[in-house]
């Protein structure tokens, strides 16, 4: 890799799981890290660890977006990491709940690339990296909401890629597969097992015979923002072991 | 190390040479092709044959020896090169895509046999790429201003696909990542 010194990066959702790992990777690549996250402390956390600046907002709050975004100026690469997901049978969804993945996730990101693109496209360099889920592509009973708004920043990620490709900023999605962070605790609560054994029933039916780790999604995402990786555009890498090919 | 792909013992033969004046092999990517075109009607059955040789068997001539060998120390990667066109199709070239389509198909399948041995295999699928290969006239101006970056992809975005495949340890199994300048979102 090529190295990142002298770029500004924001990750959202960098407090912890694939965030934490992302923000990790990329301050060891140089890059200076703006660490959001909704819980100030965390933000904090994250931000301390990596040597970064903390910088906690509400993704879904579209005025928030703009105004951190307009603060942190110039920012070269966006990771579009954050996410809320509950999980219940699709009948039995809550509206509110609806809502609050889509404004979360789908919208969260859409706020996000609307915020950072038109000042990449300006200075004719950035990258942004939007991250879906493998459940974005294949669909996961007890997940539709969520796995709706993946599927959303996936074609939103495709659309952009149009828009601000011939401007030099680079589109693309990550959609990792399960991946081992705080958020398999919400799929083991449905199903009534612990992490571990999660884990584990994921691993049975993975060709690489264990679930996806947060640095294995951060690798991805630094390839992605690296100079190098240019003509990859609106393209959706599948870091998942091998479950879908 | 000279072989013809298509032949299976000159490649297992190469292969174990390079073992023994190299070293273990712990990587691999097969990128040897020809592009030709032609309407299917045009395309003589040697033609046709030659094509899929030269990419099909080409492609698993040398992931067979080198697979064997990695799967001694259960450990390594591999990454083929597919194509960007096997993806949507090529109206000039029926015979090249089909065979870059096996060769995707091909690394899927390697892949979740790799895939619990700790042997990690992908697929590169390039969009239009400035090399030898892409004469002028495969890729005129207007093609080249509908690209989404309105520029050819540049060998070494290839490479950096293909390095990053082979070097970074992740579980990225049986992927087809296309660098192509936006030729297919």
């Amino acid at each position: 890799m090529e190295g990142l010194a002298g770029r500004t990066a924001l990750v959202t959702g960098a407090g912890q799981g694939i965030g934490r790992a992302i923000a990790r990777r990329l301050a060891a690549e140089g890059a200076l890290v703006l660490c959001n996250d909704l819980d100030p402390a965390r933000a904090d956390a994250a931000a301390a660890e990596v040597g970064g600046v903390s910088v906690p907002f509400d993704c879904a709050d579209p005025d928030a977006v703009r105004r951190a975004v307009a603060e942190h100026q110039p920012i070269d690469l966006l990771v579009a990491n954050h996410a809320f997901m509950t999980m219940a049978p699709f009948l039995e969804v809550d509206p509110g709940e609806w809502r609050r993945m889509l404004e979360t996730n789908l919208l969260g990101t859409a706020w996000l690339v609307s915020a950072c693109g038109p000042a990449m496209a300006e200075r004719g360099y950035g990258r942004i990296v939007c991250i879906a889920s493998e459940w974005g592509v294949t669909g996961w009973p007890n997940a539709t909401a969520y796995t709706a708004t993946k599927g959303g920043i996936i074609s939103l990620v495709r659309s952009a890629a149009h828009a601000l490709g011939p401007r030099g900023v680079a589109v693309n999605a990550i959609a990792p597969g399960v991946t081992d962070t705080p958020q398999l605790d919400v799929d083991a609560l449905d199903a009534g097992v612990s992490h571990d054994e999660m884990a584990a029933i994921y691993a049975r039916d993975i060709p690489l015979g264990r679930i996806g780790r947060p640095d294995d999604i951060a690798a991805v995402a630094v390839f992605l923002c690296s100079t190098a990786a240019a003509a990859l555009v609106g393209q959706v890498l599948m870091p998942n072991g091998g479950y879908v090919t | 190390m000279q072989a013809d792909v298509t032949d299976a013992a000159a490649v297992e033969d190469a292969v174990a040479r390079a073992e023994r004046d190299l070293g273990p092999v712990s990587g691999c990517l097969t990128a040897a092709g020809v592009y030709r075109r032609g309407a299917l009607g045009s395309i003589a059955v040697e033609d046709w044959r030659s094509m899929l040789a030269v990419h099909l068997d080409g492609t698993a001539n040398v992931c067979r020896a080198v697979y064997r060998r990695l799967l001694l120390r259960r450990n390594g990667a591999i990454v083929t090169i597919g194509s960007e066109l096997a993806l949507v199709g090529d109206g000039d070239a029926p015979h090249y895509a089909a065979a870059k389509g096996a060769i995707h198909a091909f690394t899927r399948s390697l892949a979740r046999e790799a895939a619990p041995h700790g042997i990690r295999v992908n697929c590169v699928a390039p969009g239009p790429t400035d090399t030898p290969l892409l004469k002028p006239e495969y890729a005129p101006p207007d093609y080249v201003a509908s690209l989404v970056l309105q520029r050819l992809v540049r060998p070494e975005e290839i490479a950096a696909a293909v390095r990053f495949l082979l070097r970074e340890d992740t579980n990225m199994v049986g992927q087809v990542v296309s660098p192509n300048a936006g030729a297919v979102i």
